[in-house]
């Protein structure tokens, strides 16, 4: 009796796929999806950054605030679409996710955190400096950033200040430092079997 | 398709223990349906990427955590065909002869219904199988055993660096033993030591379940239906055996497979949530629970993680995900008792790493941002080491799984598993993190530090033993209660020794199986 749930071979009898069409296609697997005038477009998130594409889970502030918060955690994470990344596996479902939070103790859906410690981030900022954490400059917002990190400030309302820290940073260093570009950047070899298909590691 | 007449063999979940179990039983002539929670899965899923690896975690129904020091069900379980095995590290050391005995032996802990010489011929047998690379004359501390069938794994700049610091000290090291093919091994091809087996080796080198287990059962005529997630377990009115289970198609439809015999292979915390949430009037306390202890003594290994930087270039992105070395000279239970610990640790040497997610370098410090953390990157980045230690986590009947007042989609309820180190366990990965940062700075290390506690592999909850009144279990998986409900996996450990567990869910699952196709006609009603 064969399988009922789709072809199985041993692994090593499938011809690994050589270049990124080959993989999209052998795998079913896409680019990021964005919808652009109700069409869906597939472009990396760096793409759809520079391209202006609407987000789907995060307003406009929090936006902002995800990129100036992600420059201070890891230069470059803004310019390398952190907060598309974000916006993108916040819309998926929370078995496709790619966010390191799916195995750090926080049950889905994620976007509360999100949205929740973003909130915390802006009124610490309001109330100490009188404007939202983007409208900051660098000092202030490493300043802003060190007291959450390292306990909840007075008045704080939102998820842990240390653990929203821990979280952002690492979704800073996912785009930062762990695509083939990153990795490199460091000098080590990527060496893909399977290559992501785009720098991303998006869907 | 899931077929609607009854089946000889009904197997909830496709991991280590779930596929091993189809592909044995399955080759015994026996129809088997493996119902799997997750999606599909295929070699062209296992991509390259620490982020895309992500994909191979739990996915389904939340899980609870509570208690002091959490099992981290998401990072250790699996979701979809494959289990956690697919994104495990196949270290594969065999349990020492003193972990299958440490009530009798030491007062402590729990004994094992079997001792090791009951348990080595499937050793043997499942190395030659799946293949091991390894050293067994230079592993000096290894039990009697047929020789690894492959050589041991490769020796790149970091484990060498580490050994050093092993032998200054005057411990010795020997290769890791890997379930990695380190020459070419029945067909598969040879491993090319690029530290991705955490995000599911693809070229068939690691012995995952789609490389052997899934496969083998397929071709003996097994079916593998994925999105099943398996609602109940069904019993006839007496309650006197099982007839089968209730599943959810993909739109919540609820269907039943009937099935003579069915084996629960759903890892350490579904198991018993599926266990506990099938109760009867017949079986108040829920299926195979006469005794109470379903879902109690869950156990996950205390982490010791070790980190350096050394002057000499480490090539720490060479090699497999698990390490290089092993090191077992603190295996013995009373190595550290002046400290107050109680158990066994191996040192794992020389990991593969990426420099982002859990494991990766970056997340070594944390406390780093900014142009820091990028200076540290760098400096790290052809410098870094690291090693883990393996702390044995002494058996707590209150560290459990309970079921919790919320449910999933298809009404089942949530599971709540809390678990708290026993402090015998602490101290003894406080030791062990004392003697790793020792071994480092003799290795010629310019910085160590080491990481929080962190938990891997979880265990127990339904445990075997002799006594039908403290275990769920005989020593084959067959519950006490229920003779054709059968638990295979790592939920079946007593204790959980200081080495990793799928060797020993291999072995026990091969020889459950050798029994249940034996015994079938006694087993079956």
């Amino acid at each position: 009796m064969r399988a009922a749930a789709g072809s199985w071979r041993p692994a090593y009898k499938t011809k690994v796929p050589q270049t990124r069409r080959t993989f999209l296609r052998n795998s079913g697997v896409g680019l990021l999806t964005f919808y652009i005038g109700g069409c869906e477009v597939e472009m990396t998130p760096q793409e759809a950054r520079e391209a202006e594409v609407a987000f789907r889970v995060l307003s406009d502030t929090e936006v902002a605030t995800v990129d100036a918060l992600g420059e201070i955690l890891v230069p470059g994470a803004a310019g390398a679409g952190l907060s598309h990344f974000i916006d993108h596996q916040l819309a998926a479902s929370p078995e496709e996710s790619l966010l390191m939070i799916r195995y750090l103790g926080v049950n889905p859906p994620f976007a509360p955190f999100y949205q929740g410690g973003l909130a915390a981030v802006n009124a610490l900022s309001q109330t100490q400096q009188g404007k939202p954490y983007a409208g900051l400059n660098r000092d202030q917002q490493t300043e802003i950033l060190g007291q959450f990190a390292q306990s909840n400030p007075d008045g704080w309302d939102g998820p842990p200040g240390p653990f929203l820290y821990f979280v952002l940073r690492n979704d800073a260093v996912d785009v930062v430092y762990g695509t083939r570009e990153g990795v490199e950047s460091l000098g080590i070899p990527y060496m893909a079997h399977i290559e992501p298909p785009s720098r991303w590691g998006e869907s | 398709m899931i077929p609607d007449e009854k089946v000889d063999a009904v197997i909830v979940g496709s991991g280590a223990a779930g596929s091993a179990m189809a592909a044995k039983l399955a080759a015994g002539g026996k129809q088997v349906v493996i119902l799997e929670a997750g999606p599909d899965r295929n070699a062209g899923h296992l991509v390259s990427s620490a982020i895309w690896a992500r994909r191979l975690k739990w996915g389904g129904a939340p899980v609870i955590e509570e208690g002091e020091n959490h099992v981290g069900h998401v990072f250790n379980a699996g979701w979809g065909v494959g289990g956690s095995a697919m994104h495990h590290y196949a270290v594969w050391p065999r349990l020492h002869e003193e972990d299958f005995q440490s009530r009798s032996l030491y007062d402590q802990s729990s004994d094992w219904p079997i001792d090791y010489d009951e348990l080595r011929p499937w050793y043997d047998e499942v190395q030659e199988e799946c293949g091991i690379a390894g050293d067994a004359e230079q592993e000096i501390w290894r039990p009697p055993g047929e020789p690894y069938p492959m050589p041991g794994v490769p020796l790149y700049a970091q484990g060498e660096i580490l050994g050093l610091g092993f032998e200054k000290l005057g411990m010795s090291t020997a290769p890791l033993p890997l379930a990695v093919t380190s020459t070419q091994y029945k067909g598969r091809a040879a491993c090319i030591w690029d530290g991705w087996c955490d995000a599911g080796c693809p070229i068939g080198a690691l012995a995952n379940p789609l490389t052997i287990h899934i496969p083998k059962a397929i071709d003996a005529g097994a079916i593998l239906a994925s999105r099943s997630p398996v609602t109940k377990i069904l019993t006839n009115q007496a309650g006197d055996y099982v007839t089968g289970v209730e599943y959810a198609t993909a739109d919540g439809e609820k269907k039943r497979l009937m099935a003579d015999l069915v084996v629960m292979a759903a890892f350490s915390i579904q198991n018993p949530r599926l266990l506990l949430a099938s109760a009867t009037d017949q079986h108040p306390q829920g299926l195979a629970n006469s005794s109470g202890t379903v879902g109690k003594t869950i156990m996950v290994h205390p982490a010791a993680l070790v980190y350096g930087i050394f002057p000499e270039q480490t090539h720490c992105y060479l090699g497999a995900f698990g390490g290089q070395l092993v090191n077992q000279d603190s295996y013995g239970k009373q190595t550290h008792a002046g400290s107050g610990a109680f158990g066994s640790y191996q040192w794992m040497v020389g990991q593969a790493v990426k420099p982002n997610d859990l494991l990766g370098i970056a997340t070594t410090r944390p406390d780093l941002f900014g142009n820091d953390l990028h200076a540290f990157m760098t400096r790290s980045a052809q410098h870094f080491a690291s090693m883990t230690g393996v702390v044995e986590d002494l058996p707590v009947a209150e560290n459990a799984v309970t079921l919790s007042d919320q449910s999933d989609a298809n009404g089942v309820p949530l599971a709540r598993v809390t678990h708290t180190t026993h402090d015998s366990s602490k101290a003894l990965w406080a030791a062990a993190l004392e003697e790793g940062k020792a071994v480092f700075e003799a290795a010629g290390a310019t910085e160590v530090w080491t990481g929080p506690q962190a938990g891997m592999h979880i265990m127990g909850g339904t445990v075997m033993g002799d006594n039908p009144q403290s275990s769920v279990t005989n020593s084959y998986g067959q519950t006490h209660d229920i003779a054709n409900l059968v638990i295979a996996g790592a939920g079946l450990f007593p204790t959980s020794a200081g080495v990793n567990p799928t060797f020993t869910i291999h072995a026990l699952t091969a020889r459950a199986g050798d029994y249940l196709l034996g015994n079938w006609n006694s087993l079956i009603p």
